[in-house]
């Protein structure tokens, strides 16, 4: 324990009463005050100053460790606002990127359609003019086939005609024949006549009806085309 | 009352808030304040090498210091095994894990105050206590 001589004692009361200046601290706790009533009063008055002091003191200080704790959590918050705001910029530089991938590939994917299409475009037009070739193709071969059908069926009908003409004129001139040699041999000539007459009459209406039914086919072969 | 106190805490606004409620509480009238286990372990070697009279009788260690090469369980089973022991010393900190608390009892911890804002119940409990941790009769106790 710390002991003061009356002087100090007295010094240290009359600060405290003129001035309001009083020890402070633990070393108030140390100091031997018995035997001395104003002292001790003296004593007492600084420790409950003291204490006011440090209460006051503590209050404040925690009062500032509550505001620090909450800076901190705040600022631990603020950190991880920032983290996930970085993460998802990066996320939106990424995702961009893709789009701008994906972006490219469409379009080159599009040139190709487009191409492409183009190029079905033409194709689909040479085979139009393909099928077009080959209907005037298929029309010119109907009609060489039915022009040579024709020809043929010409040749047949004249080659008919010239059989038919050449038997028609060769009985006509046998028949002639055999009534001439019949007339100047004087042979008996009504069996022949009668015949050559009949004969000649069978051959020209057979000819005439030769000739009508070659004109006539040559007619209607022409309305049908 | 305990005859002198060390804290050793990185956060100077604690030291303040420490140092008051001692005063208030009347736990202690000497408390040191130191804000790394290097400068706490440095101390207590030198205590230990001249067999000095100055060292405390009770340290408080936060769990986690800030700007030491080592924790303050480190710091304990220093003190402990290496510098002599013959202290009363326990965990101060806000941290609650079992697994550190059975860290800090291997180490040689009596006692793990959680800090908070109302420190002052905790530290009036402690100071019932505190003769148990000083008879070394007290188990390991966790001040919630």
């Amino acid at each position: 324990m710390i002991t003061f001589n009356k002087n100090t004692k007295q010094q240290l009361i009359s600060l405290c009463k003129t001035r309001n200046l009083c020890l402070e601290g633990n070393i108030i706790k140390v100091i031997d005050y018995s035997g001395d009533t104003e002292f001790e009063q003296y004593i007492q008055t600084c420790l409950e100053k003291d204490k006011d002091v440090r209460r006051k003191r503590l209050e404040i200080t925690k009062q500032i460790q509550q505001k620090n704790t909450e800076l901190e959590k705040l600022n631990l918050e603020n950190e991880r606002i920032l983290e996930d705001l970085q993460v998802t910029l990066k996320e939106v530089g990424d995702a961009k990127i893709s789009y701008e991938v994906q972006n490219r590939e469409l379009i080159a994917w599009k040139e190709d359609n487009e191409r492409i299409s183009l190029e079905l475009q033409q194709e689909m037009l040479k085979s139009e003019q393909a099928r077009v070739e080959a209907e005037n193709a298929k029309r010119t071969a109907e009609n060489d086939l039915d022009v040579l059908q024709k020809r043929t069926q010409t040749k047949l009908i004249e080659r008919i005609v010239k059989v038919s003409l050449g038997v028609i004129v060769t009985v006509g001139l046998i028949t002639t024949l055999m009534y001439g040699i019949a007339l100047f041999t004087e042979k008996d000539t009504q069996i022949i006549g009668s015949t050559w007459a009949n004969m000649f009459g069978i051959l020209l209406t057979n000819a005439f009806s030769i000739i009508g039914t070659i004109m006539g086919v040559k007619y209607a072969s022409k309305e049908t085309e | 009352m305990i005859e002198s106190i060390l804290l050793v805490d990185d956060e100077n606004l604690f030291h303040l808030v420490f140092e008051d409620a001692c005063s208030l509480l009347e736990i202690s009238l000497s408390l040191q304040t130191v804000s790394s286990s290097d400068e706490a372990a440095k101390m207590f070697k030198k205590w230990y090498e001249t067999n000095s009279k100055d060292k405390p009788e009770c340290v408080f260690v936060d769990l986690n210091i800030i700007g030491s090469s080592f924790d303050g369980i480190e710091l304990i089973r220093k003190i402990n095994f290496e510098y002599g022991n013959h202290v009363v010393i326990g965990i101060i900190s806000s941290s609650n894990e079992p697994e550190e608390q059975s860290k800090a009892i291997q180490a040689g911890a009596q006692f793990w105050i959680i800090k908070s804002d109302d420190i002052e119940p905790r530290l009036e409990e402690f100071k019932k206590d505190y003769q148990g941790y000083k008879n070394r009769t007290l188990p390991f106790k966790i001040y919630r």
